[in-house]
């Protein structure tokens, strides 16, 4: 089995040209794609995501693993895409309509883009048509939807209504979050998973996609 | 309003209240490396890792071009208080303030921002696929409207008379203060002299914006009171005070 560990170090320490040069050393010494996401990529941002629960990391460190984590993936993406693997799911993600705050939402969409999900960002203000055109165009699975006010979490239920609406309620999975976000009030409006934290994303999102 | 709250600055003295005030088009602020890094997450006990500290130094020093730091306040007669409840300027605020507000006779209703560009700035990092960047570049636009809320209160000391302190900043949204009080409070001071405005959320634009009253009054009454922190169960809240 290949050595991973000057991967595993980079992606640990957040840095994105030291994992790049050691994931195109492995790629180019005949290393299969599919086992550097396995056995290094995957492994590494457990463990980043476990000293983070753990308290020894915190939120720079989550985005700077994310980031490299990320490079590594549009390194191996297309070498994924000539063996017909597809991301772990596309996800639609959006602060609801009203609202104007992203910082918590670009959190999620990078710790996902680190997690191998191709992520569709739309901003922030993001009127319920437009996530069903993002879902309908992208052929996404998740919808995440994000609120910092109290006064704009209503608009997620909106949403959602909008959703069933629509008809596509069925086909995709709706994840929530944001500061006045609870477990309840996800359950209350239907939503399919509430995430605490960008660090959680990750976990809840594989959890829906089924994987 | 009055003509004269438009004007850039129109203070005038407190026995000429209400209202006074003062429009202050440039805030002098002090932003450390050390209260970014507890605005993104690090405890004071922490150590963040050194790339972490030259990455935030960096990019603080980037922004500082890019903050406006700017404040306006009114101040105004207290003409009846109750418990959960201030008039002022024919003006009720509602809330859980009689705690804090006691003793206070006259109160400022003050706006300060840090200006839009540091959150365009922080957009186009996270846009770009920097996401340290964009937080790190909202934090400090979060931290420079809590600078400039300080610098506001360092103007509002001419208005003190001898003997006289501040009660602790009370804004919208805090325990106590339904967000919907915003209203009253861009009635009372004129937020668009500093580019403030309201949107129908009640989010503030520029999003890094600080509404809120503060009281004056005898030291000895209004100085004892607590923090309204000391009410809000989000005891790991890096803001707190």
């Amino acid at each position: 089995m290949a050595d991973f560990s000057q991967l595993r170090e980079a992606v640990l320490t957040g840095n994105a040209p030291a994992a790049v040069a050691a994931a195109r050393q492995a790629l180019d010494a005949g290393v299969d794609p599919v086992e550097l996401v396995n056995q290094a990529i995957s492994p590494a941002m457990e463990e980043v995501g476990r000293l983070y629960e753990a308290g020894e990391y915190f939120v720079p460190e989550l985005l700077l693993a994310a980031r490299a984590t990320k490079e590594v993936f549009q390194l191996i993406r297309p070498l994924l895409a000539q063996k017909d693997i597809p991301p772990a799911a596309r996800v639609v993600l959006g602060t609801v309509q009203g609202d104007l705050h992203d910082i918590g939402k670009n959190l999620v969409g990078a710790m996902l883009e680190g997690g191998g999900f191709e992520v569709i960002d739309l901003g922030v203000n993001v009127p319920p048509e437009k996530f069903i055109l993002a879902v309908e165009e992208k052929q996404a699975q998740i919808v995440g939807l994000s609120a910092l006010l109290t006064t704009t979490m209503p608009a997620m239920k909106k949403t959602l209504d909008v959703f069933r609406t629509a008809g596509i309620r069925g086909r995709i999975k709706v994840m929530i979050g944001g500061a006045p976000i609870t477990q309840s009030y996800a359950d209350s409006i239907g939503a399919d998973a509430y995430g605490e934290n960008a660090a959680a994303a990750v976990a809840i999102a594989r959890k829906l996609a089924g994987r | 309003m009055s003509p004269a709250r438009n004007d850039p600055k129109h203070v005038t003295g407190a026995d000429r209240i209400p209202p006074a005030g003062e429009t202050l088009p440039r805030l002098t602020i002090a932003l450390q490396v050390a209260d970014i890094l507890r605005s993104l997450g690090y405890p004071r006990e922490a150590t963040p890792p050194a790339r972490v500290v030259r990455s935030t130094e960096k990019i603080l020093a980037e922004a500082r071009p890019w903050l406006q730091p700017r404040g306006t306040y009114s101040l105004y007669a207290v003409t009846r208080q109750t418990a959960h409840s201030l008039e002022i300027g024919g003006a009720t605020i509602a809330g859980n303030i009689g705690e804090f507000l006691h003793g206070a006779d006259r109160i400022a209703v003050f706006m300060v921002t840090a200006g839009s560009e540091i959150t365009r700035r922080a957009e186009a990092c996270s846009r770009a696929g920097d996401a340290f960047a964009g937080l790190a570049l909202d934090a400090i636009g979060s931290w420079a409207a809590e600078a400039a809320a300080e610098a506001l209160m360092e103007q509002l000391n001419s208005q003190l008379r001898p003997g006289e302190s501040f009660t602790m900043r009370y804004s919208p949204g805090y325990c106590g203060m339904n967000l919907r009080q915003q209203r009253t409070l861009f009635k009372l001071a004129p937020a668009k002299s500093v580019g403030i405005s309201l949107l129908p959320s009640l989010l503030m634009q520029p999003l890094k914006s600080i509404s809120g009253i503060v009281g004056l009054g005898p030291r000895e009454i209004v100085g004892i009171h607590l923090s309204p922190c000391e009410r809000c169960p989000q005891v790991g809240c890096h803001m707190r005070r």
